[in-house]
């Protein structure tokens, strides 16, 4: 289920409160300053005479066309005073006055009945661009011999541009009446905006945070599940150290090296106890088949011998007691060669370790042990110094086993057994690989245990012999496949760094 | 009902719920009454209501609004039976030297335009607030009721809101139109800034009461 990972823990919680705290805190100072800050924009934007100065623009305009049109009149009425009397020349009179008179766009005279007279009008564009009409109308007197209500029309221009000031700064002014008049609210406005972007900032600052805290807490929350888990007893709980280096990583990898610790501790307390019933059971089975096994040989031994000095000798009986003694003495002889076996394992000596070279121990067992030389092709491969502590007799007990096992797997070939010698991070590994038919992997975890065997003849407590004793110095066993066929048997001792080896020499 | 209408309606209640123990207004002339189909329509005397300097004020070449809400309400108080609002906006254009105006009310929401060429025909204009229609005259009964007229001079209309926000979202883009927003926090200012300000001009007036005979009378 991925639905729990969505729940934030409580550490999570914690984390984006106390960002969001940090966020807010200096919320209550800033908008303070928000406040103040706009009380003094506002005041200083929306200055009442500033306002009132706007508020008068548009009056200014209309004195400015005002103006204007007095002026435009009067230029009117100082071209109606020039007018010739000569209605013929007043075409060119009114095209010289257009020409001349600064922004007249037209001129003309017209009768009471709106019929025009005479015209003339601007033909190039005017000199201060668009342009609005201005129109001045002045009546002509009847003295110049013309029917009454006859007017000189003239049309001025008038820029365009006042007009377009004009609208800008008349909306200006509105506005800025209006926001003077909404002073109040529009600072509440600025006050509450500041406050609302500020909480979300800060608000996105704390989840951001946590989710960028959640892969750190995450870890964490981890970690104390497993630590719960392996309260309950699961050895084989793991956290994932995640790809960051920091000190959670570290945690999670010291985490699971000390279960790794803690379960092969439990495992290794767990075998040798197994191992310890099993030697108390060989233990009192050799005891108990020993005891029978002697008087039964010389029960035997006098019925031969008595027989034997019998006057008259059965041949048949003689045969019948020859067989039957050979089977008894190879029973016996096996008897005791178990018996031997059971007696070995129940007395295995408590491990008495001293400082030893690794490859320099397996060198030398190989030296003083040439009935294994004779019996199979034994090679040591070294890599580097690997200074274990050893018990030497009890470690060549269980090289022994391991070699006479490869020989015996290898038969009826002969035997080609890889000593191998290395070190690997904190340990030094042994390997004892043959190249005979391997052991089957559904096979590998059993054959340390006691009395198990797959030969016909095996007693079943080589590896377990074994076993025991690379626990006992703390080290680990494991079988495996040896590249190209064959089974291999990897003992890792932990190195004893910075101590001596001791100058026994070999023998 | 428009937003303007909506507004006008507010302020109505408003002006209602103060009800006749407020302050004593000024008592205008009565309401002139007449039927029209069956329904009440009065004329509205609010020249008292005006300023002094009303003519320097709608002269001085900038949008002035004249907000006008009437409702018809029992003399004894409560409810009112009826309400309008008409809202004229008035343009002094200092080129062609006369007053355009601008009328929306119920019946012309989206306004009508008139064209003043004088003060004096203006202020007639406004001085009298005609075709205000107060519902159908059966509800009037036999019941005493009195007209309560409020008059804003001048309030930040929703127009001259929308363009103060807009102002305030885009400083920098001056008054109508512009450019989109610049402005994170003005836009936010101006996205809280959403309540019209009927201004300090306000005037409330108050009719003598009458009755549905009086109407019917005339």
């Amino acid at each position: 289920m991925k639905l729990p990972r969505l729940r934030p823990s409580l550490f999570e919680l914690k984390i984006a409160g106390a960002l969001v705290l940090a966020a807010m805190v200096p919320l209550a100072a800033a908008l303070w300053l928000a406040r103040t800050l706009t009380a003094e924009n506002l005041a200083m934007a929306l200055n009442p005479r500033v306002v009132e100065r706007l508020e008068t623009t548009p009056a200014l305009y209309g004195d400015l066309f005002q103006a204007r049109k007095q002026l435009y009149a009067e230029q009117a009425r100082a071209l109606l005073r020039q007018l010739p009397a000569d209605p013929e020349r007043w075409p060119a009179y009114l095209a010289l006055a257009v020409e001349r008179t600064p922004r007249l766009r037209r001129a003309a005279v017209v009768d009471a009945t709106g019929a025009v007279l005479a015209e003339a009008e601007a033909t190039q564009p005017n000199a201060e661009g668009e342009w609005r009409p201005a129109p001045a109308r002045v009546a002509i007197p009847p003295r110049r011999a013309l029917p009454s209500g006859a007017v000189l029309e003239c049309t001025f221009a008038v820029e365009a541009r006042f007009f377009a000031e004009l609208s800008e700064a008349r909306d200006l002014a509105e506005v800025y009446h209006s926001a003077e008049a909404l002073r109040a609210d529009i600072q509440r406005s600025y006050v509450r905006a500041f406050a609302g972007l500020l909480g979300a900032w800060a608000l996105a600052a704390g989840l951001l945070g946590a989710l960028l805290a959640r892969r750190t807490t995450r870890r964490l929350s981890d970690l104390v599940r497993a630590v719960r888990e392996l309260a309950r007893g699961d050895l084989s709980v793991q956290v994932d150290p995640g790809r960051a280096r920091d000190e959670v990583a570290a945690l999670a990898h010291a985490f699971n090296r000390m279960v790794k610790e803690v379960k092969e501790s439990r495992d290794r307390i767990v075998y040798l106890e197994k191992i310890s019933g099993w030697q108390e059971v060989a233990r009192r089975l050799a005891h108990e088949i020993k005891n029978p096994l002697t008087p039964i040989q010389l029960a035997f031994q006098q019925l031969e011998a008595r027989y034997a000095a019998a006057p008259l000798p059965d041949p048949a009986f003689a045969r019948l007691l020859a067989d039957a003694g050979e089977i008894v003495r190879e029973e016996v002889g096996t008897l005791q060669r178990l018996v031997q076996e059971f007696s070995e394992f129940a007395k295995l000596p408590e491990v008495r370790p001293e400082q030893s070279e690794l490859g320099d121990f397996v060198e030398e067992f190989v030296r003083t042990n040439p009935q294994l030389a004779a019996e199979a092709e034994l090679q040591v491969a070294r890599g580097g110094a690997c200074p274990v502590s050893l018990d030497r007799a009890l470690m060549r007990r269980a090289l022994t086993n391991l070699v006479r096992n490869a020989i015996e797997a290898s038969q009826p070939e002969r035997a080609h057994v890889h000593l191998g010698i290395c070190r690997m991070r904190d340990r030094a590994v042994l390997t004892v690989a043959d190249e005979g038919p391997g052991i089957p992997e559904e096979l590998r975890e059993r054959i340390f245990d006691p009395y198990f065997t797959t030969r016909h003849e095996g007693t079943g407590l080589g590896l377990a012999i074994v076993k025991k004793i690379v626990l006992q110095h703390g080290g680990e066993i494991a079988a495996g496949a040896h590249p190209g066929g064959g089974a291999t048997f990897a003992i890792s001792l932990p190195l004893e760094e910075g101590v001596p080896p001791s100058s026994q020499p070999p023998g | 009902m428009t937003p303007a209408h909506a507004a006008g309606s507010l302020a109505a209640l408003l002006l209602v719920a103060a009800g006749p123990a407020g302050r004593d207004p000024p008592r205008p002339p009565p309401p002139v009454l007449a039927t029209a189909d069956g329904r009440l329509v009065a004329t509205v005397e609010l020249g008292s209501a005006f300023p002094s300097d009303l003519q320097k004020r709608l002269s001085n070449g900038l949008t002035n609004v004249i907000a006008i809400y009437v409702a018809l309400v029992a003399e004894r108080g409560g409810t009112p039976a009826a309400l309008y609002g008409r809202e004229i906006d008035v343009l002094y254009d200092v080129w062609e030297e006369r007053y355009d105006v601008k009328v929306k009310d119920p019946a012309s929401p989206a306004g009508r335009s008139q064209v003043f060429a004088s003060f004096e025909a203006l202020r007639a204009f406004l001085a009298r607030a005609g075709g205000v229609e107060l519902g159908p005259v059966e509800q009037l009964g036999a019941g005493r009721w009195v007209t309560q007229t409020r008059l804003e001079l001048n309030p930040v209309s929703h127009e001259l809101l929308e363009r103060t926000r807009e102002f305030i979202a885009n400083p920098g883009a001056g008054g109508r139109g512009g450019t989109p927003s610049r402005s994170v926090l003005g836009a936010f200012a101006s996205y809280l800034l959403r309540s019209a300000d009927a201004g300090a001009d306000v005037h409330e007036l108050r009719s003598r009461p009458f009755t549905a005979r009086e109407v019917a009378a005339r």
